[in-house]
């Protein structure tokens, strides 16, 4: 308990920054939604000019533009990707930043176990992803709510939002995995960016060439905005594949923390 | 009883050499001194016993329980100080040791203010904002304020000045007094003769010799320094026991172990201009040690 609260201490001012940049991120753009709603012809016909490789690529095709969601859906892409280096910063930083600033000594002589430390820290994990995502859904459906006419599709909008936490949880358990792995990471963001930004990339891929083998590695494709617009749900098998890594993963870093050695100063 | 017995402990990281079938063993009560040059094994030795490192081979018991499995039995009684402390930024001193005292049972609450003022600690300063010296102050309070029956010290003077240092070894001498075990890890040998009782000597991954200090001092050796008066071959003193022999124009130097009616013999009928024998400090008896074995 006492690690968990020094661990949230530690952390909560982070966790906010980053909320709060995806939910401005999120009022930005939605000011640009009602000219592109108005002009959705004109957009359209700049868009079609595009190589429709490029098109797909960037989940152009698949969204409706000109409906509310559509646009939220679109803006999503991107809120995923911001949310997941957050998730993943979390994950790589939560044990090895013991070693980084050199305080594992301090921790690791305390008379407890190696797992109720890892628990303890994946804990503080998951309340912070916990606290961001109900914030953000809440302060982001305010957002969404004031550009519909009519009722908003509740259903919808949750489905796309639980889409950002489950994400968040995997690139978690990835970063986790990583910095128990890695013998000594000396920076993190850096290391974050590019695992997130390369399963982006193998999204965009898989987008643009519709190879349905590449959706299997990279959690972006699991949980594809447009699919969760069209079929108002998640695909089943891709919900399970995201759920069976964060548990390997997850055990992984427990076994592997276990025997651990931790450099000296 | 013995409270730490290590039995051929084995580390090796990857390829490199930490250390090499470490045996020795520490009796309740006791200051045992473990000496050695920097990189000879020691921290190595000592990050094994709090489970920080896994061993390769080899296993030590700690109040006879064995250190991978029952760790965090064995760590709440065990205070340990490193040779450099780090702690969490932007906390204040007493926040560290509140969170330090967090993690065991029955803290006296007082022990904190009163370890304090023994070492003349801000408890309301940022970590930050501390020296090196105080920081390792905090160290110290953080490593003793549970009354650990098992006190290890990795190189704790360092940044300490002499007055402080002083403190510190009266606090842990009290400690000892209280019924508390101490090892006691140091390359100066100066504070480990003034504390240890037993001291066991590292070098290079491997306990070249476990000596009581009074005995390794006292008994054993003698420093000889004859300035003849008549010429004599070069390895007139060379006898058994003798060790680093200096010849300085007519000054023969060298520490002598054995009986010392061998060595007034050898002297006795010759001609002699001045005799000093004293007792060699722990220094000289060491790097004998370091230079017999190297």
């Amino acid at each position: 308990m006492n690690i968990f609260s020094q661990e949230l201490k530690m952390s909560a001012a982070s966790m906010i920054y980053w909320t709060a940049s995806i939910v401005l991120f999120v009022l930005l753009f939605m000011f640009m939604y009602p000219p592109i709603s108005k002009d959705i012809q004109v957009i359209e016909s700049i868009l079609s000019n595009f190589p429709p490789e490029l098109r797909r690529a960037l989940g152009m095709t698949t969204l409706d533009l000109s409906q509310v969601l559509g646009f939220y859906g679109f803006l999503f892409i991107y809120i995923l990707l911001i949310g997941s280096v957050y998730a993943m910063k979390s994950g790589i930083s939560v044990l090895s930043e013991e070693i980084r600033s050199k305080t594992a000594d301090f921790l690791l002589v305390k008379p407890v176990p190696r797992t109720r430390i890892v628990s303890a820290k994946i804990l503080s994990i998951l309340s912070n992803l916990i606290v961001q995502n109900l914030l953000f859904m809440f302060i982001s459906y305010i957002i969404i709510s004031s550009y519909v006419n009519g009722s908003l599709d509740t259903r919808t909008f949750i489905l796309i939002n639980l889409s950002l936490f489950q994400v968040q949880l995997f690139f978690a358990a990835v970063g986790l995995f990583l910095s128990v792995l890695i013998k000594k990471i000396k920076t993190v963001l850096p290391v974050s960016l590019g695992v997130v930004f390369a399963f982006f990339v193998i999204q965009m891929i898989n987008q643009s060439l519709n190879d349905p083998k590449l959706a299997y590695i990279t959690p972006f494709a699991y949980f594809d905005v447009s699919k969760i617009i069209q079929n108002v749900g998640y695909d089943t098998s891709f919900l399970i594949i995201n759920i069976i890594i964060i548990f390997i993963l997850t055990a992984l870093t427990y076994i592997i923390y276990q025997k651990k050695d931790i450099p000296s100063l | 009883m013995n409270v730490i017995e290590i039995d051929k402990l084995t580390k090796y990281y990857g390829k490199a050499r930490g250390i090499i079938d470490v045996s020795f063993s520490v009796n309740e009560g006791e200051i045992y001194g473990f000496i050695g040059p920097n990189g000879a094994g020691k921290s190595t030795t000592i990050r094994t016993l709090l489970a920080l490192i896994y061993p390769t081979r080899g296993s030590a018991r700690i109040f006879g329980k064995d250190i991978i499995k029952d760790g965090h039995n064995i760590r709440k009684d065990i205070g340990y100080l490193p040779s450099e402390v780090f702690y969490y930024d932007n906390m204040k001193v007493i926040d560290i040791l509140k969170y330090s005292a967090s993690f065991y049972e029955n803290i006296d609450k007082n022990r904190i203010n009163k370890l304090a003022e023994i070492m003349d600690l801000d408890l309301y300063r940022k970590i930050d904002d501390l020296s090196y010296g105080n920081k390792k102050k905090v160290g110290i309070v953080q490593g003793l304020l549970h009354q650990p029956r098992l006190i290890i010290l990795d190189e704790p003077t360092s940044g300490l000045d002499p007055l402080m240092q002083q403190k510190f070894f009266d606090l842990i001498l009290e400690e000892n007094k209280n019924g508390a075990t101490v090892l006691f890890s140091s390359h100066i040998l100066s504070e480990v003769q003034k504390l240890c009782s037993r001291v066991a000597i590292i070098k290079e991954g491997r306990i070249i010799s476990i000596e009581d200090i009074k005995a390794l001092q006292k008994n054993n050796y003698k420093k000889f320094k004859i300035d003849m008066g008549e010429a004599v071959n070069d390895d007139y003193f060379n006898i058994n026991g003798v060790a680093n022999l200096v010849k300085n124009a007519s000054v023969y130097s060298f520490l002598f172990k054995g009986d010392i009616n061998q060595m007034i013999d050898k002297i006795h009928g010759k001609k002699i201009n001045n005799l000093i024998v004293e007792d060699p400090s722990l220094e000289e008896v060491f790097m004998h040690f370091y230079e017999k074995e190297a």
